[in-house]
């Protein structure tokens, strides 16, 4: 799957889209490949608030188990309702439907540390 | 080919412990201060649920587990229940799977690899089943998987089935499957058994086929390298 040229990407595989001061953030397509099919999403509840590198939620597959972190300071303002019942969509579409958390942005310089599309897909694995 | 660490313990390990130790590796692998590492062990009677593992797979009470000398534990990993005793070969490998060196196949499947290749070696045919993990022979699940990643580093692993008891996976139903059943090693390959030292040697082997690392190994706590030593004890 291609890599969204306009996402934002962090070193554990997360992806970043802005819209105004809002963050939407899900894993990447690498990141949901590597832990197969997903059985289970544990999200944040709205009003938490992360610093950034915070675990943020646990995607599980049938023998995986991994942490999300939130890759940029905020709080969360919305979670995606679809993956209660259907973590699935996160392998299907894991950078579009697949959305875990939206998160209020709360310090603008750290976004610096975000990659391009360009740099991050340097990171992953060449199939 | 990246040079790993390995760590053999001869002894059965309590549960606890072994997760303790595992603990101390996966935060010194976050933090860049040792290679990546397999533990290799045997645990004293256990049984553990995953993450979600559901109770209604076990078929005790906490007092009768206790009282067949069997500890229980839920522990973070994904994966339901298992059972673990001597005879039974675990494989934790504390590994970085984020970046370049990641597998296109995916950790999962490496993991069975690694039991299907050492079954080979031992002329015993292993295989996939669909729709369910782990490592299976024509007599039954050989190898049971489950593992948990933070910041992509793994921990937890495979349980390898060598000359162990299978009367302690009669009080779970194992990975919550029901009437499937559970063999070892040496039933398989009967009055042929090798040692369990030489089973674990190949299971080293293969992971070095495998996960393409270069394994330098070494043999329970007393020789750790220093570096593993001095590195704080992780907070959790």
């Amino acid at each position: 799957m291609a890599i969204p040229e306009d996402f934002f990407y962090s070193k554990s595989h997360e992806w970043v889209s802005f819209e105004g001061e809002v963050a939407t953030i899900g894993i990447t397509d690498f990141a949901q490949s590597q832990l197969s099919d997903l059985t289970f999403v544990e999200l944040p509840e709205v009003g938490t608030t992360f610093a950034a590198g915070d675990e943020a939620a646990v995607v599980e597959s049938v023998k995986a188990a991994a942490d999300v972190y939130a890759p940029i300071a905020g709080e969360i303002v919305e979670i995606n309702p679809v993956l209660e019942d259907a973590p699935e969509t996160i392998n299907a579409d894991a950078f579009g439907a697949g959305w875990l958390f939206k998160l209020k942005v709360m310090d603008e310089s750290e976004l610096d540390v975000l990659m391009d599309a360009n740099s991050y897909e340097e990171i992953c694995p060449q199939s | 080919m990246d040079n790993a660490w390995t760590i053999t313990f001869d002894e059965p390990v309590a549960y606890e412990a072994g997760l303790l130790f595992q603990y101390r590796l996966l935060a010194a692998r976050q933090a860049g201060k040792i290679p990546d590492t397999v533990v290799l062990l045997q645990h004293t009677p256990t049984v553990t649920l995953g993450n979600r593992g559901r109770d209604n797979y076990l078929l005790k009470s906490e007092q009768e587990y206790a009282d067949l000398g069997i500890d229980l534990f839920q522990v973070e990993r994904g994966g339901d229940v298992t059972f673990h005793g001597p005879g039974q070969w675990v494989l934790y490998p504390i590994l970085h799977l984020g970046g370049n060196e990641a597998d296109a196949h995916g950790y999962l499947f490496n993991l069975e690899e690694i039991a299907i290749q050492t079954l080979a070696t031992f002329s015993v045919d292993g295989f996939r089943r669909e729709g369910k993990s782990g490592t299976w022979t024509e007599q039954g699940k050989i190898a049971a998987i489950g593992f948990r990643l933070k910041r992509w580093v793994s921990f937890h692993g495979m349980s390898f089935n060598v000359e162990n008891e299978l009367a302690g996976f009669e009080t779970i139903v194992p990975c919550g499957l029901e009437g499937e059943p559970v063999t070892t090693l040496s039933k398989l390959l009967g009055e042929d058994m090798p040692s369990m030292p030489a089973v674990g040697s190949k299971l080293l082997d293969c992971f070095e086929e495998v996960m393409g690392r270069n394994l330098i190994r070494y043999q329970s706590m007393d020789l750790l390298p220093e570096a593993l030593m001095a590195c704080d004890p992780p907070r959790f």
